[in-house]
């Protein structure tokens, strides 16, 4: 089922300005769509919404071309997997999990097959007849999913449902959602402040920042052509580096000036209207090269050198204190206080205008 | 080899495994002063109980209860008290008032704590605070209202009893105190709990029936022992509201075996306390599974 939202906007009982204003997004079917943001920026608002749990202030939600705003969650054929779980604490794992299809006055017979269906898929099997007190937070992370399983919906709502686990449990389960989601088919939409989650399992992210949508689109997008400063700077780790400064004579010349940037041609070309205009540049830490294309180099001191194994995380400090995060191989060696010199890919330069944060190239 | 075995046995058993330092001097004889006073205080509740159960089963003692060695089996007190008083009587009209106020209390407080932990109207505020305020008042000043009501409905509604008007005065309590226990309570259930069974396809109506309600049912087990017990504690307001002595409850029909001459019997009095504690104590171990949860978890959230 396609998922279309148009306008939306919600403002909360009491509250002064919109939570949320102008979202227009589409998610086609099958898709798996990530809702990304930092906490407190209106993603699990915009769930909710789509839930039907909170009310729509204004604009359109469509399922198929059918207006959603006034149907009740029951009648939206969704289902929803919560941070919390939320699963009945009296009843056992198979109640939990048959609860949805026997409020739909399903056959005993089919809520059967259907529980002991989802029940296999996720293995989970052995302790069906547990309550959910008795058993760990990864299997009930399962049965959660099971829950929503059963019902077989049009639509897949999740609110953070890794955010509990602990770090190897929460790779597994990213890797076993996307492998249920390609069994399933089921159009989701998945909410997260873990960038991480979202780059490995979206086929769509949507980040969002203050109420608004920032930028919409795969997974590699997002990392390559980073739309703004803030999309930039909140995807991959270590964050991209960030360099203010201006464009003198076609060159990018930084405020402190000791870093000066040669444009690739194509990157020259569309920064010609931004002569003499405030510009920043964004490249990510692993882009930094020994020698670099056009030869512009800069000098810089090892601060702090961080040993993750496949790779070095050095945190450098140029002449005037300000810093860099630079990541190299970890087999190259490097210590701290020496001074290198590192020059740019060039091809992986971001040029965003400093005054509005979009980007140039 | 046996004796450093012995020596290693002894070493175990001198291990000092509390968490807590090692007392001083002092420390032990506070300890063993608090223990007199526990002991003395423990003796004090429970020699008048003793000494209730023993005269309810001694033959030997007459119309008045006299502390003495004589003892001999019989239950001829219960004799009387089955036969010369009202006291099957005072026990239906006691079962039949508590049983019927710890239900509409349970149902009107299971009612009032879901909507006030889970909606947000006007007045809500102000309503729980106006609960709270009123219950400062004794229930026993509002008597002179509670003869008027009660001549108003009946005059209206022939069959509406002294003791239905007991009974709502006892749940009309209860509901104000219990609707805040109830809704703290229901506080602390997770709203994504309601969330999803809302999405399952539940009704406000089945959140509370199927959801709400099964979680907070060792709080409802506690509320239910509580306004269950209330009835049979009570002497002030059936002495006063119900003037027909086969109508009294147990508390006031108890009283007559004491208070007046004419009809006094101490011994019996006892046994008819005795009694009293069954229908509690049955009520309690059918509940009791619910209650200790309940008691523990309320502990935990305070």
């Amino acid at each position: 089922m396609n998922v279309v939202l148009k306008n939306i906007g919600k403002k909360y009982e009491g509250r002064e300005e919109f939570t949320l204003k102008d979202i227009n997004l589409e998610i086609a079917d099958k898709d798996f769509c990530v809702i990304l943001g930092p906490s407190g920026c209106g993603k699990t608002t915009l769930l909710r919404m789509i839930a039907g749990l909170n009310s729509i202030t204004e604009g359109d939600l469509l399922f198929d071309k059918k207006r959603m705003n006034k149907v009740p969650s029951k009648d939206r054929d969704i289902a929803m997997v919560f941070q919390s779980y939320a699963l009945y604490p009296h009843m056992t794992v198979y109640d939990n999990m048959a609860f949805s299809l026997s409020m739909r006055k399903e056959r005993k017979k089919v809520i059967d097959e259907r529980v002991m269906e989802a029940a296999e898929l996720l293995q989970i099997k052995e302790y069906l007849y547990s309550k959910p007190s008795d058993i760990s937070g990864g299997q009930r992370q399962r049965v959660a999913l099971g829950r929503a399983m059963v019902r077989k919906p049009s639509v897949f709502l999740m609110d953070e449902p890794l955010s509990n686990l602990d770090a190897k449990l929460r790779e597994h389960m990213r890797v076993e959602l996307v492998r249920l989601h390609k069994a399933l088919g089921t159009t989701s939409i998945y909410v997260t402040h873990d960038q991480t989650e979202a780059m490995t399992m979206a086929t769509k992210i949507v980040l969002m920042n203050d109420g608004k949508i920032q930028q919409a689109g795969k997974p590699d997008e997002f990392y390559n052509r980073p739309e703004n400063i803030f999309v930039a700077k909140f995807i991959g780790s270590p964050t991209m580096n960030i360099i203010e400064g201006i464009i003198k004579e076609g060159k990018f010349v930084a405020d402190h000036g000791l870093i000066e940037i040669t444009p690739s041609p194509n990157d020259a070309l569309k920064l010609k209207p931004f002569e003499g205009k405030l510009v920043s540049v964004g490249i990510r830490p692993e882009r930094f090269e020994s020698g670099g294309e056009f030869g512009d180099t800069f000098s810089a001191t090892v601060d702090v050198v961080e040993m993750l194994g496949k790779e070095k995380i050095l945190y450098a400090r140029l002449d005037n204190g300000s810093e860099l995060v630079i990541s190299t191989p970890g087999h190259f060696e490097y210590a701290v206080d020496e001074v290198h010199s590192f020059g740019f890919d060039v091809g992986a330069i971001h040029f965003f205008d400093t005054v509005t944060g979009l980007r140039i190239n | 080899m046996k004796k450093s075995d012995k020596k290693k046995s002894d070493k175990k058993n001198k291990l000092y495994l509390s968490d807590k330092q090692p007392l001083s001097t002092v420390g032990k004889l506070m300890l063993f002063l608090s223990y007199i006073v526990l002991f003395a205080w423990a003796l004090i509740i429970l020699l008048p109980l003793a000494d209730m159960v023993v005269s309810a089963f001694n033959g030997r003692q007459e119309q008045y209860i006299m502390l003495n060695d004589n003892f001999q089996f019989s239950l001829k007190h219960f004799d009387y008290l089955f036969n010369e008083t009202l006291y099957l009587s005072w026990v239906k009209n006691t079962l039949f008032i508590a049983i019927m106020t710890a239900v509409i209390t349970l149902i009107i407080v299971s009612f009032t704590g879901f909507a006030y932990s889970r909606y947000r109207f006007k007045g809500r505020k102000a309503s729980l605070m106006a609960i709270m305020l009123i219950q400062t008042i004794p229930t026993f000043a509002g008597i002179t209202a509670y003869f008027t009501m009660h001549s108003v409905i009946s005059s209206i509604a022939p069959f509406f009893t002294r003791q239905m008007m007991l009974i709502l005065i006892y749940a009309g309590g209860g509901i104000a105190s219990n609707t805040f226990i109830l809704k703290g309570y229901i506080d602390s259930i997770s709203t994504e709990l309601d969330d999803a069974a809302r999405i399952d396809g539940c009704s406000s109506m089945q959140v509370y029936r199927l959801i709400i309600m099964p979680i907070a049912k060792p709080m409802l087990a506690i509320i239910a022992l509580w306004s269950f017990i209330g009835p049979f504690m009570d002497y002030l307001l059936p002495r006063v509201l119900l003037t027909n002595p086969e109508s009294y409850t147990l508390a006031a029909g108890l009283f007559t075996l004491i208070n007046d001459f004419r009809t006094m019997n101490q011994p019996a009095f006892a046994a008819g306390g005795l009694l009293t504690a069954i229908p509690i104590v049955a009520l309690f171990i059918v509940l009791q599974k619910q209650l200790v949860s309940g008691l523990s978890q309320g502990s935990v959230k305070g």
